[in-house]
């Protein structure tokens, strides 16, 4: 397969699983090229993409304009604080507004589940979806299945365990698709407050014991605590939160095996994972980091094959 | 004005003399004078003649909303009248929805005089509590005089239960009708669609099945100790039926209905965030469709509505998050309910629940007023938005195959089409 089976890159649920090896492949090729002395090349020079956020974000943002930008297509940046959402345009207006100044493609961050796929039917763009409310946030999940492949060579039969706020989180649920695309088993673990009643529906496993999960488990992929999106309390206190379900070195010491620790950031240090296990040698964190541009620039680059 | 409507296959299966008899009925001043095999066109009379012409009694449609006042974007009662007409309806039961709230005498009669000589009967709610905010009741005697058929705050739910109870015990004594919304507002939360696979796939913030469930059981013990009489608008659970079932064996004065979407539509619908599937309440699963379909069969839920809910595009063509509930449904509600149930059970389900509202029940038969629905069954066709006669075009139904098309009404001495 040498181009993607989509045109938009709205959420994993939408690829098959040769996309999202096809995207790995092409990932390689540019991690090769980031790594290079001179980290860019001139792929995407007749290409314009605009980076559109209507919520917070450091490294997401930064990771795509650097994507962008090692492939030397023209950037331009949009946060919904300085815009004229404020007075009150649809987004559909907002974003053909963008368009008529002759834009391809367009990367977006959105707090409304699904605003990605309703852009998608209303403008002419390539869409990227930089994460949709709780629904999906799929480059951050390509970037973290590409990081289990490059630390074990596969993702099948590999065993993740995905710990913390899985009900508001659209990188749970875009890992679990990437995950259960690539032949990995997949459980769920938090306090049940924090796990939507019908998960399991997704093929995946739930376990409330931390311990039990982090033994079955080879990759640990541990989420933040979004206090942001807590509508009311799911759990007394934060303290009483890192006692059943934060990981230090003692207990990944105590384990039968050595696990790999992965987080998608912003970590809380000290409360779902202490620092000295952020900074440890089972941690990859920082290789996600680096893999994410990898990952969005092979994301872009078959997207703009395809608008070509 | 006298009218002959020729070769009309008569709907009836109340009356087997004339069940599924082909028959040219006379009608005159607004009035049935004659039911015959053939019916000679008498002097000043229009003749109707149409292709494979079914009549019945007019159809009757529990729950509408239109935007009058405050959302005449969306739907004016004379186009909202205008749409049922064309759609087969000939009595409404209209929603207190509108800005402002109908919670006074007065705007009971606005929306009365409102309806007036446009040839469908309009009914309309009143509030239950002042500006529907479920604080202080309204004056229901005084809105039940001016002509309010129940008193409802418009999917509002009752979150004091000491309020229904009161509510009911202070309607009894002039058959008040109270209306209380199935929706516990605690356990929704924020949720917008129905909690399930569907929503968890989605990420959409689901509503569980159980928000319906308690506040339906509490309603129901609330409804034994105080009496009254209840009704439960646009059930959507399976659990809901039981409930409702057991009540009506224990003999409690208790009614409720069911939306068609609601029937028809299950939440895998909602695959791709089309927000004309976004509906209060929400679609839920297969299996619940399926509980309701039964529970109308088996006559637990009292009517099937189309629930029409005019939703104009600025507030339906956003982020599925941002827009509003509702879809319209008295254009589909023929095609799709005879889809579902067949022809005579789509015509009683059409026809019933007049009673529960002390509105006069209609009879097809000599000397009694003409109030018709002029329809053929058989027609199958695309429901297109562009061919809905309503000013908005939120429908569920758009691009689905219907069986079934009302060609009009005859009501008030008026011929309507």
């Amino acid at each position: 397969m040498s181009e993607l089976s989509v045109n938009h890159l709205l959420g994993i649920k939408y690829l098959k699983e040769q996309d999202i090896q096809l995207i790995f492949e092409t990932a390689d090729h540019f991690k090769e090229v980031i790594n290079r002395s001179i980290k860019k090349v001139p792929s995407l020079r007749d290409i314009n993409i605009a980076n559109i956020f209507f919520e917070n974000s450091t490294r997401t943002k930064l990771s795509f304009e650097l994507a962008e930008k090692r492939l030397s297509a023209d950037v331009i940046n949009f946060s919904a604080g300085q815009s004229s959402v404020k007075k009150g345009e649809t987004l559909i207006d907002t974003v053909n507004n963008i368009l008529s100044m002759k834009v391809d493609m367009v990367v977006m961050r959105h707090p409304n589940p699904g605003a990605g796929i309703f852009l998608s039917r209303h403008v002419k763009a390539a869409i990227i979806n930089a994460g949709d409310g709780a629904h999906e946030h799929p480059t951050q999940a390509l970037l973290d299945s590409f990081s289990i492949r490059e630390k074990f060579g596969d993702v099948a039969g590999k065993n993740v365990v995905i710990v913390g706020d899985i009900l508001h989180s659209r990188v749970a649920l875009s890992n679990i698709f990437a995950l259960k695309l690539l032949g990995a088993n997949v459980k769920v673990c938090g306090p049940k407050t924090l796990i939507p009643k019908y998960i399991e529906s997704l093929g995946v496993e739930v376990e409330t014991n931390l311990r039990k999960a982090l033994n079955w488990c080879d990759v640990a992929n541990m989420l933040r605590i979004q206090n942001e999106r807590l509508d009311i309390s799911y759990f007394p206190t934060t303290r009483e939160y890192t006692q059943q379900y934060g990981v230090n070195k003692a207990l990944l010491n105590s384990l039968d095996k050595e696990i790999v620790i992965m987080h998608p950031g912003p970590i809380n240090r000290g409360v779902e994972i202490t620092s000295d296990v952020a900074d440890s040698k089972q941690s990859i964190i920082l290789n996600q980091v680096e893999n994410g541009v990898a990952i969005r620039m092979a994301v872009i680059y078959l997207l703009a094959a395809k608008i070509k | 004005m006298n009218i002959l409507l020729k070769s009309a296959i008569i709907v009836d299966s109340s009356n087997k003399a004339l069940h599924l008899k082909k028959r040219d009925i006379l009608i005159k001043d607004g009035s049935i004078i004659s039911i015959a095999s053939k019916i000679d066109t008498p002097a000043n009379t229009k003749e109707i003649k149409l292709k494979n012409l079914h009549v019945s009694i007019g159809w009757f449609d529990s729950s509408v909303s239109f935007g009058e006042p405050g959302y005449e974007e969306r739907e004016t009662i004379a186009n909202g009248i205008a749409t049922a007409a064309k759609s087969g309806f000939t009595d409404l039961v209209l929603n207190p929805s509108s800005t402002p709230v109908p919670d006074t005498s007065s705007d009971i009669v606005f929306l009365k005089n409102a309806a007036q000589n446009k040839g469908v009967n309009l009914y309309p709610l009143g509030c239950l509590t002042n500006d529907a905010k479920g604080e202080s009741l309204a004056e229901l005697f005084d809105m039940k005089n001016a002509g309010a058929v129940g008193f409802y705050d418009a999917k509002h739910p009752i979150s004091n239960p000491n309020l229904l109870k009161i509510a009911l015990q202070y309607t009894e004594s002039f058959e008040g009708l109270v209306y209380s919304y199935p929706l516990d507002k605690k356990i929704a939360g924020k949720g917008i669609v129905n909690e399930g696979t569907v929503s968890t796939k989605l990420g959409l913030k689901g509503i569980p099945a159980l928000a319906e469930e308690l506040q339906i059981a509490r309603d129901l013990f609330i409804l034994e100790y105080a009496g009254g009489k209840l009704h439960i608008p646009t059930i959507s659970t399976a659990n809901g039926v039981k409930l409702i079932a057991d009540a009506k064996k224990k003999g409690l004065n208790v009614s409720c209905s069911v939306a068609i979407h609601n029937l028809i539509f299950d939440d895998t619908v909602l695959h791709d965030f089309d927000s004309n599937y976004k509906v209060m309440p929400p679609l839920r699963t297969n299996k619940d469709c399926k509980a309701l379909v039964k529970g109308v069969k088996d006559g637990i839920i009292d009517f099937v509505t189309s629930d029409h809910t005019p939703i104009n595009i600025e507030n339906k063509k956003v982020e599925f998050d941002n827009a509003d509930y509702g879809t319209t449904g008295l254009e589909s509600a023929f095609g799709s309910l005879n889809l579902l149930f067949g022809l005579e059970k789509t015509i009683e389900l059409l026809t019933k629940g007049r009673e529960r509202y002390g509105l006069e029940t209609l009879k097809f038969k000599e000397g009694e007023k003409a109030f018709i629905t002029l329809f053929n069954p058989e027609e199958t066709f695309i429901f297109k938005r562009e061919e809905s006669v309503s000013t908005s075009k939120n429908s569920a139904f758009i691009g689905k195959e219907l069986k079934g098309k009302a060609y009009g009404i005859i009501a008030n001495n008026e011929v309507l089409f």
